[in-house]
């Protein structure tokens, strides 16, 4: 277990081996991406193992004193700053270290960090063949996966935040991974700086509680939150503010605008930042920090409210869309929106639960939508239609993940939209639970919308080329497949000593499985109704959807253009961002530089001038002032003398 | 004897005329003529005054000539660097006259 570091390792040494050495290695490199990943795979295992087996006696574990749930970490002392004398027996040094941490969330994220990436390089091998930087695509995927493995490590805020700087510089590459494409560029741009609004909110945040502890160390921190030895001010402040971060990464409302655009990268990237990377960094910072934010409160509730915000705003938004990736984003942005309301409402296990159940099931339809893509060269669902007949394993793939992240039983995304569903019934207000509820049916209606417009009815001719994809591509998806089938069955209690993932991943108490009857009933016959309307009106077309349309074609023309969102922030952008920073500019040039620095330089070289005009160069001005200065000197010492 | 204020008087006269010919004049050689008159004001000074001097004892004091005469050989010597370098001078810009040489600036 205190070799988990090397999990990260593996796939950060494979980068600069990929980018020198690729163009001479076979595959351009990517064998090498991808056997650092499946190291880190099987490293996983032996961590999860050896976790499972661990006792607090086991070096380095630790029971929590409330809760009782065994945590491991490792540190190596990075570098200590300070006089290293004591004073009144406290060292007053500063001490940064790199650990790692080792506890039920590190490992769960782990396995959903590397089996999806795992996935997701080998079909990169049939995706991405031919292209001209395939080496390069393989080395920022490395990069990508070993900064998010290190996130998901950290047992302190500094490395923490290296590796969160990390996931945003490989986004950043990947989205623009293709960056001749001038949208590409715009999408990768857009990406990176919305997120990092949020990331200096992020380092405040850091640096807030840093002042409030002394230490970048988690635990402490931690311990300070539950203690009480932070006011709940700060923690209030503390946790907005790591939420903050959170809501750029994870993609809140009104952070949400970078994900969709971030399509424009290969759908193979799309899979990682929506399933294992990039987004769930953030819900993965709010359950790591979450001491801080149930000692404070008052920032669940805020969690919550912007969770809820954005899981209806994006999955109305989804029902609309016309794109098929843009209709995952969405969906992963509804989603994600879930999983923070879950947190809100104190449903820490739901909310990681969910995480993996819509890692796997959304990779799968990632995955599968660039199946599709990979076949037609086609993203628009209106030219699509009876894909089925042409792509039998990714249609049924494809339907999988729909079905699972549509909420019907026994798939995945049943189990863990249902725990979230329990959660917020149980501890926020019944407003909550109804917009959820709804939440959820808009959910199943986008995902059967998507799968009986693509791969349903009746073949679209222009489709009639289109060929299923290589064997790279629909063997990794069938292994996302049956994870996205049984992974809810992770929820159950097991015969043996596994009683269901509340017990393993908790927060204050392990809760064994448990099942609200009518919320399981609701939620199930909301998401049958969902499809079968879907199945009339998509495929059978018996409802016509024109009069809907017609009678609600405001509504549609607001949610078509995304509440004008794009609008907004492009208004602000020119008539607020740009005029203060003109100002700012101005300012900058007009005083600072010409009076406050060019000032002194200026009236030094205007005296220079004026000066200089004594020295003639004429030998006789020299004499004459010699003369002048010698009877001048005459007259002194004749004055002083009498 | 002469009183020593004539003596005085006809030095400072000659300096006088020397300082106002370095001012005044354009020609280098005048310029250095000049000089000569006003280290020979400076002689007749010091001569005049070691000449007026108390003596002490059996002793003349002799300062004011020797200085004269250490002036008079500097002057020569000077005069001959002056003329070199108003020669390369002239070899270099055809003139002497010291309004158009102001090298000496910055």
């Amino acid at each position: 277990m205190q070799w988990a570091w090397l999990i990260p390792v593996f796939s950060f040494a494979a980068v600069p081996l990929i980018i020198l050495f690729g163009k001479y290695l076979p595959g351009k490199g990517s064998p090498l991406a991808i056997l650092a990943i499946l190291g880190g795979f099987a490293l996983f295992w032996v961590t999860l193992f050896g976790f499972l087996n661990a006792t607090p006696d086991t070096e380095g574990c630790q029971t929590g004193e409330e809760t009782g749930a065994l945590t491991c970490s490792y540190q190596r002392t990075w570098f200590e700053a300070g006089f290293p004398g004591t004073d009144n027996d406290v060292d007053k040094r500063v001490r940064l270290t790199w650990g790692i941490i080792i506890d039920p969330l590190a490992i769960a994220m782990l396995g959903l960090a590397t089996l999806v990436a795992l996935m997701v390089q080998i079909y990169s091998l049939g995706y991405m063949r031919g292209d001209a930087r395939f080496d390069w695509y393989y080395a920022f995927h490395a990069l990508f996966i070993a900064s998010m493995l290190t996130l998901v490590l950290a047992d302190n805020f500094l490395l923490l935040y290296v590796a969160w700087e990390l996931v945003g510089l490989c986004s950043y590459l990947l989205i623009g991974f293709w960056f001749e494409r001038p949208e590409a560029r715009e999408a990768a741009k857009k990406a990176f700086i919305v997120t990092r609004i949020g990331d200096v909110g992020l380092l405040v945040g850091i640096l807030l509680l840093w002042s409030q502890v002394g230490s970048f160390s988690m635990a402490d921190a931690f311990a300070a939150a539950q203690s009480g030895a932070i006011d709940h001010g700060v923690a209030t402040m503390a946790a907005l503010l790591l939420f903050l971060g959170a809501m750029g990464k994870s993609a809140q409302f009104p952070f949400h605008v970078w994900l969709p655009d971030a399509m424009e990268g290969p759908t193979p990237v799309s899979a990682l930042i929506h399933a294992a990377t990039m987004v769930a960094a953030g819900v993965y910072l709010v359950a790591r920090a979450f001491p801080i934010f149930v000692a404070s409160g008052d920032a669940l509730l805020i969690v919550a409210i912007v969770g809820l915000v954005t899981a209806l705003g994006a999955a109305t938004i989804a029902l609309v869309s016309t794109d098929l990736k843009r209709i995952l984003a969405y969906s992963t942005i509804s989603h994600l929106g879930l999983m923070m309301l879950s947190l809100g409402a104190l449903g820490y296990t739901a909310a990681i639960f969910h995480l993996l159940a819509h890692g796997f099931s959304k990779a799968l339809l990632f995955l599968g939508a660039g199946s599709v893509m990979h076949g037609t060269d086609e993203l628009d669902i209106r030219k699509m239609g009876g894909l089925r007949k042409v792509m039998p394993i990714t249609a049924i793939l494809f339907s999988i993940g729909a079905l699972s992240l549509g909420g019907i039983p026994i798939l995945a995304g049943f189990w863990s939209k249902d725990e979230i569903l329990i959660a917020v019934n149980e501890h926020l207000n019944p407003v909550f639970i109804v917009l959820t509820l709804l939440t959820a049916l808009l959910s199943a209606l986008y995902m059967a919308r998507a799968m009986f417009v693509v791969f349903y009815g009746r073949l679209a001719e222009s489709q009639e080329h289109a060929h299923e994809s290589p064997p790279t591509m629909t063997i990794t998806m069938s292994l996302l497949g049956v994870l996205a089938l049984f992974f809810g069955f992770m929820a159950f209690n097991w015969p043996g000593d596994y009683e269901g993932i509340g017990s393993f991943l908790f927060y204050d108490h392990p809760e064994g499985f448990h099942f609200t009857w009518w919320l399981g009933i609701l939620s199930t016959v909301l998401a049958v109704a969902a499809f079968a309307y879907a199945y009339l009106a998509y495929v059978r077309k018996s409802y016509p959807l024109a009069g809907i349309r017609g009678r609600c074609s405001g509504l549609l023309k607001v949610v078509e253009n995304k509440y004008y969102l794009d609008e907004a922030y492009q208004w602000g952008v020119d008539r607020v961002v740009l005029v203060v920073s003109g100002f700012v500019a101005w300012l900058d040039r007009a005083v600072v530089n010409d009076v406050g620095v060019n000032g002194p330089a200026n009236l030094v070289r205007h005296l220079g001038v004026a000066l200089r005009l004594h020295v003639t160069g004429h030998v006789y001005s020299y004499a004459l002032a010699m003369a002048l200065g010698l009877i001048g000197l005459a007259i002194f010492w004749w004055i002083q003398s009498t | 004897m002469v009183p020593l204020v004539y003596f005085q008087l006809l030095s400072a006269a000659l300096f006088i005329i020397g300082l106002y010919g370095v001012m005044a004049r354009r020609s280098a050689v005048l310029i250095i003529m000049s000089i000569e008159l006003m280290l020979n004001a400076v002689n007749i000074n010091l001569i005049a005054a070691a000449s007026h001097r108390e003596g002490w004892g059996s002793f003349v004091n002799f300062d004011g000539q020797i200085i004269a005469i250490f002036i008079i050989t500097v002057a020569a010597a000077e005069v001959g660097l002056a003329m070199a370098i108003i020669l390369r001078m002239y070899r270099n810009r055809a003139t002497v006259n010291v309004d158009e040489i102001d090298l000496m600036k910055w």
